[in-house]
């Protein structure tokens, strides 16, 4: 209590000025800096719509009209044959035909986008081709399990790694639940993903050092942690530390290893430019050292000899807990990289997926993104201290803050990175369908 | 009126306009008129599937502003193809294109199907080592790497050397370690760390990495997993870790991961009170970011609550 106090209060968030800037983002173009997100607009629309929905205010900075606009857009996007466009600027419109429809196809990341878009939206999913969807996707896997991003002259095209993975298995858990068995939908069968092979597929990219990366023996990465994680989560073959699955084959092979991981990701260090230049240290600085070079200095002129130690591989921080409080802790997204907004979502995403968030440090975490990188005049969240906002770290900033326990945002589900609100949604959705929901989510 | 629109070459195509369907629509952007104009000419020439060498000049003028296109990546790759282009001329584009947008994921698949289809990676080592110049940790950059040497076998040319370098220029270089932890044990079929010569190798490497810099995690974790694939008992580490970590002088830790590994030694000797005690040092003294954490090892330890 008293470091708190000593520490100054809890920086609040901005709610009025974050509003503002994602009723910027919903009503007027957004600059053309954007143009090289042009072919992600579905994920920044779902942002957009995300973001109002978790600060309460989607219902209210916007018209019903305005709304349904929204919605025929999403649908605008939809693909003929099943699945959505990123944005409708692959359509070939009237010049559509057989052999050029291969430059414009549906897309694995924004159909996920889309729907969950919709279900924020409280659609009814009338319109969206879900038979056909779900046949593309079977065809979007590979041989050894993966999911690729679009499906071009037969070819599944795009990485291997489990970005995609985690839309697929999106995909799969909103329009059909998890119904293992041949469902039939407008009298067609339609078959299940390989599950298994998919889940094989995120056990060979687990790491020596309890991480997930995208392939095999790449470095792990939080986003990656996170996708593979969530699609775990949705194909119900996550292992936690607290429970093993009974379905084989589940993962990861190591929960403890995977939650030390994610935990090993909240640092102190903030500065982008500390350390870019660091020089390899010589023995005689050995062991008592930090990187203090050029302007990152100790706040205390030099570490004192009892209490070397930070995990803050470039800066010396003060030796004190009231200097951390008063910082905040962020999260990095690999090992001895410095803390960035979105990781904040991606590791505490995580955490929430193995029913560990509140083993991190949560009010270290609420004073990183409150009083480090949410911007104060514009609203919205930078990538670092300083930076100007940006709609991908703003949305993620918001999100993690919810799991971050902030009173300020709505509760967010963090495997489908939404409100719990519009999560709870997708029952009535199975029900209508008659498939099978998942036992326990 | 536009580059295109006033261009001779191209005044036998029709541009295609982009149709966002109503008012409203989602995530809409400013775009430039020179964006607009480019993107309307590919839709048009994509739906005429057109093959030809304004169409490389095109695509590179799209990929300028919108290098995350998914699909004009694969049009021009079916392009050069199809056309039979010179495939280096197009390796010197990238490099260019690679250095203004080094975070892309599509540039670096373009670069994988160029080069396989030349089936040949001279030069390409210097590249990407010219790239690690600007950020030692580019993921797509060392993806790439890992990918050359698969694909071109340079296991034994340089690699394992080539790490050390790079920890040479930064020991917390975790893509590095990474790195080498794939040259040592990512070739199919070999021993890697399960190798006993191989193995004392990299233990000393990393050793001595951490007498350098006792509170750089990645050695740290280089040494557990050595230990955990060669099915070693964490016991082979307890006197590494006590030189950095011992609870004798408690004031004296100089690495809160030697004191991490200790616990974790202890809890398999069954010494929880140690165990415990270690936990309690991380929890309260050398790493009180994650005090919930280690609180919650204690926990597991399933002692009485009166430790704490």
């Amino acid at each position: 209590m008293t470091i708190l106090h000593e520490a100054g209060p809890e920086p609040r968030l901005e709610k009025a000025r974050h509003i503002k800037y994602w009723t910027r983002c919903l009503k007027t173009f957004l600059p053309r800096q954007y143009t090289g997100n042009d072919s992600n607009r579905m994920y920044l629309a779902y942002f957009i719509i995300s973001a109002l929905d978790l600060l309460d205010a989607l219902n209210t900075v916007s018209t019903g009209n305005e709304r349904r606009d929204h919605v025929n857009w999403i649908y605008r996007c939809q693909h003929p044959k099943g699945g959505f466009r990123m944005w409708p600027g692959t359509d070939l419109g009237d010049r559509a035909n057989d052999t050029n429809a291969k430059w414009d196809p549906a897309n694995i990341p924004a159909t996920y986008f889309a729907l969950a878009a919709l279900l924020i939206l409280d659609d009814d999913f009338e319109r969206v081709k879900r038979g056909q969807c779900l046949l593309w996707l079977q065809k979007m896997q590979r041989e050894d399990g993966s999911f690729g991003e679009t499906l071009v002259d037969g070819v599944v095209e795009g990485g291997r790694d489990p970005r995609l993975g985690y839309c697929a298995t999106g995909v799969r858990h909103i329009l059909r639940g998890s119904s293992a068995e041949p469902i039939s939908i407008d009298g067609q069968t339609v078959r299940d993903i390989d599950v298994d092979s998919f889940v094989r597929c995120v056990r060979v990219a687990e790491s020596f050092d309890g991480g997930i990366a995208d392939e095999p023996f790449h470095e792990p990465q939080a986003g990656y942690t996170f996708c593979s994680l969530g699609a775990l989560a949705f194909v119900g073959r996550l292992n936690t530390p607290d429970k093993s699955n009974p379905i084989e084959p589940n993962a990861p092979c190591d929960p403890h290893n995977v939650l030390k991981w994610l935990l090993s990701r909240q640092t102190e260090l903030t500065d982008p430019d500390a350390g870019l230049d660091t020089e390899f240290h010589t023995a005689e600085e050995a062991p008592n050292t930090q990187h203090a070079e050029g302007k990152h200095v100790s706040k205390e002129n030099g570490a004192r000899d009892s209490k070397p130690i930070r995990q803050d591989p470039y800066q010396s921080v003060g030796s004190s807990i009231f200097d951390l409080l008063v910082d905040g802790a962020g999260m990095n997204g690999r090992t001895n990289k410095v803390a960035d907004t979105c990781y904040a979502f991606w590791v505490g995403a995580s955490l929430d997926i193995v029913g560990c968030v509140t083993l991190c440090n949560r009010a270290g975490l609420r004073r990183y993104l409150l009083g480090k990188t949410q911007h104060g005049v514009l609203g919205g969240f930078g990538k670092f201290p300083g930076d100007l906002p940006d709609l991908y770290h703003s949305y993620l900033g918001l999100a993690a803050l919810s799991l971050a326990g902030s009173d300020q945002v709505k509760r967010l589900d963090g495997g489908m990175c939404l409100s719990a609100e519009a999560r709870g949604r997708l029952p009535g959705l199975w029900d209508a369908w008659a498939v099978e929901g998942p036992t326990t989510t | 009126m536009g580059k295109y629109a006033d261009d001779e070459q191209w005044s036998d195509v029709v541009p295609l306009p982009t149709d966002e369907g109503g008012d409203n629509p989602l995530a809409a952007i400013a775009y430039s008129e020179e964006y607009e104009e480019t993107m309307s000419y590919l839709r048009a020439i994509m739906a005429a599937n057109e093959y030809s060498p304004r169409v490389l000049d095109l695509t590179e003028d799209l990929i300028d502003m919108n290098p995350a296109h998914y699909t004009v990546w694969l049009y021009r790759a079916q392009c050069l193809f199809a056309i039979d282009s010179d495939l280096k001329e197009e390796l010197e584009w990238l490099n260019e294109t690679a250095l203004t947008h080094q975070k892309n994921y599509q540039i670096w698949h373009h670069r994988n199907l160029i080069v396989d289809k030349l089936d040949q990676c001279e030069g390409e080592t210097a590249f990407v080592e010219s790239m690690f110049e600007r950020d030692a940790k580019n993921y797509h950059v060392w993806s790439y790497r890992q990918w050359l040497v698969r694909r071109f076998g340079l296991w034994d040319k340089g690699e394992l050397e080539f790490t050390e370098q790079m920890l040479q220029r930064d020991v917390r270089n975790n893509s590095a370690w990474n790195h080498r932890w794939f040259v040592v044990n990512g070739q199919e079929g070999a021993a890697g760390v399960g190798d006993p010569d191989i193995r004392a190798r990299e233990m000393k490497f990393a050793m001595l990495a951490i007498a350098k810099a006792p509170q750089n995690q990645s050695p740290w974790n280089y040494l557990r997993g050595i230990t955990k694939k060669s099915g070693m008992s964490l016991a082979h580490l307890k006197d590494f870790a006590e030189q950095y970590a011992s609870l004798d002088q408690p004031d004296n830790i100089h690495s809160s991961f030697a004191l991490d590994l200790l616990a974790d030694i202890l809890v398999e000797e069954k010494n929880t009170k140690q165990a415990a005690q270690a936990l309690d040092l991380l929890e309260k003294t050398y790493d009180p970011i994650r005090k919930n954490y280690w609180a919650y090892r204690k926990e597991q330890l399933g002692l009485p609550a009166a430790v704490a």
